[in-house]
């Protein structure tokens, strides 16, 4: 009896010889098919790329905000007090009326 | 694929255009690249899976994580890893079957088995499609990376150094891995060869 490894060492000798299939081409459509669907998908790159743009935006328009609100920080706090501007005529009337 | 028809593909102007997402370039590399492709989806296919189904899968990984590709390697060498990486992962799903079993063999297939079980001579060149059917059913009981190992060194008789441009493994762990898949058809042998005599 042989070894068992000389077996398979026979076996896949043989298995070798087997006539290897040539048809090695894409099937018609299948390259066209990829292609779309490869370039259908979002590619994530792109995504990471305008992610720090937006945060770049972000923070651009928060320190905006804070410099407007310093710059504008006595009429918000005498509003927010409820003191009247003496010269609106709105406020005249309704207080009158 | 030929050294001239690598020549006439101009494979970095095809990736950059791919990368500018012209859909033209996009098919160009398909077809670049399907013998390639096809070849190892055929060699490593799991039962019940269509290869174009898996060969499409490939691809969409390729042009998925194309942005990864960094030039480290050849670009042929980094599509074959994600080739062989999508074939282990199917062999992985699929439900290994418990037992090889004579009963489970083709009349052309036991034949084949019973010739190298007891015959010392080397089996007839005739039979080969049979011998390579009954290859297939063996590797079928090894470990998905033992099975691909075993394919690459004893069937396709690719180097060591083939073998780990293909799949990013070391030399060592081929070794391993082809020791341990030998070891495994060993025993196989040996329990159908109890069996035989019983």
């Amino acid at each position: 009896m042989k070894t068992s490894g000389s077996a398979w060492q026979r076996l896949a000798a043989a298995a070798r010889h087997s006539p290897e299939r040539n048809d090695d081409a894409a099937p018609f459509g299948f390259s066209t098919r990829i292609a779309a669907l490869a370039l259908a998908v979002e590619q994530p790159v792109e995504g990471v790329r305008v992610n720090p743009f937006w945060w770049r935006a972000l923070g651009a328009a928060l320190a905006l905000m804070i410099v407007s609100i310093a710059a504008n920080y006595s009429s918000i706090s005498l509003t927010a007090d409820g003191d009247l501007d003496p010269f609106d005529p709105v406020a005249e009337v309704l207080t009158t009326s | 694929m030929s050294d001239d028809v690598e020549a006439a593909f101009d494979l970095a102007a095809c990736l950059d255009r791919v990368r500018a997402r012209d859909q033209i370039a996009a098919r160009e590399l398909v077809e670049h690249l399907h013998p390639l492709v096809i070849r190892i989806v055929r060699a490593h296919l799991p039962r019940r899976v269509a290869e174009e189904d898996l060969a499409q899968e490939v691809f969409m990984k390729v042009f998925t994580r194309l942005g990864q590709f960094q030039g480290a390697v050849p670009f042929p060498h980094w599509v074959s890893r994600i080739a062989v990486t999508t074939c282990i992962d199917h062999l992985r799903a699929q439900k290994r079957r418990p037992e090889f079993r004579w009963a489970d063999l083709s009349e052309n297939e036991a034949d084949m088995l019973d010739a190298v079980l007891t015959s010392e001579n080397d089996v007839s060149v005739n039979d080969a499609l049979a011998a390579r059917e009954l290859v297939a059913k063996l590797l079928e009981q090894l470990k998905p990376a033992d099975r691909l190992v075993i394919q690459m060194l004893d069937l396709e008789q690719k180097t060591l150094l083939e073998i780990s441009q293909l799949t990013g493994w070391s030399t060592s762990l081929i070794k391993v891995r082809a020791f341990r898949a030998r070891r495994k058809l060993q025993k196989l042998f040996e329990q159908l060869q109890k069996k035989e005599r019983s």
